[in-house]
């Protein structure tokens, strides 16, 4: 019991404590003092925040750096231009990094466990007092009460127990000694008001250390029909999601307007759920969110087929993130009839008077075969240059806009334009075909917005002039463009470009903490107000022929006195005015 | 003056008796372990048509000589699984015990299996009249996912599906692909992470003499003088 008691004193006696704790070399009991002393409590949030603050103001090391040596190195050296010579410390003791640094999660835990040590030190002598208030106080109580009364004559104690019920006190009254006592108790289970305060505390730094520990995230990269796993390899909670669709919606200016992912989850070999995904309303299963964080629409489906076989031995949707310079060209018979409008790819290099230049070939209906050339740094001013290989060796030089009449045709160059390319590493090519390096990819009349064509011209907002079309590089001996569903022989291996496809980027998220803020927050709401609206009170009286005593306590800065003067008149007292000795 | 009269009406404490002491604490860790337990209990791979459940499984005590040990390292005895195929039937690694068996898990989504299933699938049809089986082990994934992969590629092995990944988990899979090779003897002759590279193009004459990394872990479990010749 004594130890019992000096733990519960410790609180306000600090020096006494320490001493009993080494007095009796008990280091459990020590460490049990330091975690149920509010001070040293208040001092690990101050401290806490503090850092916090620090983790604010102070620029900290982005994800994607943290864990890479040479990255980081890169990060740091940048920092040094702000920070000078502190940067390696700084670094050192983690100021960059504070919300992952070890020491920054030892202290959470030491919060937690103080917090939580006070509230269960409390607990016991809180709850002591509701279940089983004390109802006879020592005379000299009457003197010393907080709120007290004195009244010389007659005070009625049935009238004042009926006047304390009608106040919703619950009321006991005795005899005792020639004298009536009462005690009264209004609203005592409010004490519970403070510890869901320091309760949500807890449940608040839990949180953190939950989102710290817990919290999970992944990012996807999805083409469209394709599926990826939201763990790698195998994990309990795997989920393979799938893209079903992108969408994107663009206005005519090529600013994006809305992005969505419609995305099939799987999970333990069934679909589980089928959902439409943005940034703002993800899809959400099982505390799982998916996010759409990235769109790309530039994706060539390409799969080729061993006729041999009949099988597929490559099916691939390949991300075309380069850019290639292209012209729209449009080509008008003296009649006013359009021969050509389109978008020529230009795949091939040439050099032209030691200047190197993109170059294409348009083949008009009659068989003339003109061969386009665009600077290889074109940009939006540079001249199209045609040659004519049939009668005519002329060269044509069109700025961008411009119609130049040649030869019976009127060739317009409407404007330049980057469309998607890129290299693929690894397709298959019959034993026929020498491989000279990669084949690269060119994707022109792109559609940019599943619903929306724009019409701008830069590379964003790519003009079409018609279905997608798929220019494959160093497959023949020339280049060879294939329209959507399109298939091309090469010995027994046929090219197929499926068609373009769009790519979403799908953020998986799991932070379990969510919860934990939603209820320390609903906790420490719940506990103001129940610790500062509710009008807690404890009454005691001692009644005898010759007058009474009234003994009070109430919560907060309540002026209860005149409240038990109000009582006592009430039930029949005669009180002069209010003196200090009332309390 | 208040600290006095708190004093006068601080409650005087009891002792708590030892079996609230001791049985709230014991509560909650008896409430935090069932919760674990029920956290990995949960799930599971599903069962088989005779109630077994999917997965890893024991070794039928017939099929382990005595000394033998039964893990995934080259020279042991591979552990054994039941798992459901792709067609709904089910199969078992011990069923193929006798036959030189490819142990490929891969999965849809993993890029270099896709890449090297064209080579399994020649593999299996250069020497499935050698009695080898090449089982295609898909770690987790959905037989509406796997089905159009398996029709489009033409993968006429056996295509067993390991949904809760325990499977994976038994032989120390880190990564896909990989391929675990098993002699007749159900013993695993040799572990190959990561893909087999496509033979090299414009050297055939070579490659006829040099066989890939995979054709000579296939020849190796298909026994001396077998599988030389490649596919």
């Amino acid at each position: 019991m004594a130890a019992g008691r000096a733990a519960s004193e410790t609180g306000s006696r600090p020096a006494r404590g320490w001493t009993r704790s080494l007095g009796v070399i008990n280091p459990l009991r020590a460490v049990w003092w330091l975690f149920t002393n509010v001070r040293f409590a208040i001092l690990l949030l101050v401290v806490l925040t503090l850092i916090s603050l620090a983790g604010v103001l102070i620029a900290q090391m982005p994800a994607n750096v943290r864990g890479d040596a040479v990255l980081e190195a890169d990060w740091l050296a940048e920092k040094e231009g702000t920070f000078g010579f502190l940067t390696d410390p700084m670094d050192a003791v983690g100021l960059f990094d504070v919300f992952h640094t070890s020491w920054f999660t030892v202290l959470l835990a030491v919060t937690v466990v103080s917090t939580g040590a006070y509230v269960v030190s409390r607990f016991p002598g809180i709850w002591s007092a509701i279940a089983r208030p004390r109802k006879r106080v020592p005379d000299r109580y009457f003197e010393l009460a907080p709120h007290r009364l004195q009244i010389d004559g007659v005070l009625d104690a049935e009238r004042l127990e009926a006047g304390l019920r009608r106040s919703r006190y619950k009321v006991e009254r005795w005899q005792e000694g020639g004298a009536t006592l009462l005690f009264a108790d209004r609203f005592q289970i409010a004490q519970l008001g403070t510890l869901l305060t320091h309760a949500a505390v807890i449940v608040f730094i839990l949180a953190a250390v939950v989102s710290r520990v817990d919290a999970f995230s992944s990012g996807l990269f999805l083409a469209e029909g394709t599926t990826l796993p939201v763990f790698p390899v195998r994990h309990a909670d795997q989920m393979q999601v799938q893209l079903v669709d992108s969408y994107a919606e663009f206005a005519p200016d090529g600013q994006p307007l809305d992005y969505r992912a419609d995305l099939a989850i799987y999970r333990g070999g069934d679909e589980v759920l089928r959902c439409s995904s943005t940034v703002n309303t993800p899809c959400s299963y099982e505390g799982y969110r998916f996010y759409q964080v990235a769109y790309f629409g530039f994706g060539a489906e390409l799969a080729v087929r061993d006729t041999a076989t009949g099988n597929v031995i490559y099916r691939e949707t390949l991300a075309l993130a380069m850019r290639s310079p292209a012209a729209r060209l449009r080509i008008d018979d003296a009649n006013g009839a359009t021969l050509v409008d389109r978008t020529v790819v230009l795949p091939d290099t040439l050099e032209v008077n030691d200047e190197p230049y993109h170059a294409g070939l348009v083949r008009l209906e009659d068989g003339t075969a003109l061969t386009l050339l665009l600077p290889e740094d074109a940009g939006d001013v540079d001249e199209l240059r045609i040659f004519d290989l049939g009668d005519s060796p002329e060269t044509l030089r069109l700025a961008p806009g411009e119609s130049v009449e040649s030869g019976g045709l009127v060739f317009s160059y409407l404007n330049l334009e980057r469309i998607p390319a890129g290299f693929v590493l690894d397709l298959p090519l019959p034993d026929s075909v020498e491989s000279g390096g990669p084949l690269r990819l060119q994707m022109s009349n792109v559609v940019y917005g599943t619903d929306t064509i724009s019409e701008g011209t830069n590379v964003d907002a790519p003009g079409s002039s018609g279905e997608p079309e798929l220019t494959i590089v160093g497959l023949t001996s020339q280049a060879v463009t294939l329209p959507a569903g399109g298939a091309l022989l090469v010995d027994e291996y046929e090219y197929t470009f499926e068609g373009q496809r769009e790519f979403s980027g799908i953020d998986v998220r799991r932070d379990r903490s969510d919860y934990l803020v939603w209820v320390g927050a609903a906790a420490i709401v719940l506990g103001l107000m129940i610790t500062f609206w509710v009008p807690r009170r404890r009454l005691w009286a001692k009644i005898t022929r010759g007058g009474a005593s009234l003994a009070g306590q109430a919560a907060g800065q309540a002026d209860y006195t005149s409240e038990m003067r109000r009582l006592a008149v009430q039930a029949g007292a005669e009180l002069a005015e209010e003196t200090e000795d009332d309390g | 003056m208040t600290d006095n009269a708190a004093d006068l009406l601080r409650p005087a404490r009891t002792r708590r008796s030892a079996v609230r002491r001791w049985l709230y604490p014991l509560a909650v860790i008896v409430a935090i372990a069932g919760v674990i337990w029920w956290l990995e209990a949960r799930g599971g791979g599903g069962d088989s048509s005779t109630g077994e459940r999917y997965g890893p499984v024991d070794l039928p005590a017939a099929l382990v000589p005595a000394g033998a040990s039964i893990e995934a390292d080259e020279g042991a005895l591979a552990p054994d699984f039941l798992l459901e195929t792709l067609d709904g039937a089910e199969a078992r690694l011990s069923d193929f015990r006798g036959r030189p068996v490819v142990l490929n898990f891969w999965a849809t989504w993993c890029a270099p299996c896709r890449k090297e299933m064209p080579q399994f699938i020649a593999a299996y049809e250069a020497h499935r009249d050698e009695d080898l089986v090449v089982i295609g082990l898909n770690l987790q994934e959905s037989e509406s996912i796997i089905r159009p992969f398996a029709d489009d590629f033409g993968v006429d092995f056996p295509v067993l599906i390991d949904r809760d990944g325990e499977v994976g988990d038994d032989y120390r899979l880190l990564g896909l692909p990989g391929t675990v090779f098993i002699g007749r003897d159900g013993v695993i002759e040799s572990v190959f992470i990561g893909p087999f590279e496509a033979e090299e193009r414009g050297t055939n004459i070579q490659g006829a003499i040099d066989q890939s990394d995979l054709e000579q872990r296939i020849a190796a479990i298909l026994g001396p003088g077998e599988g030389d010749g490649g596919w």
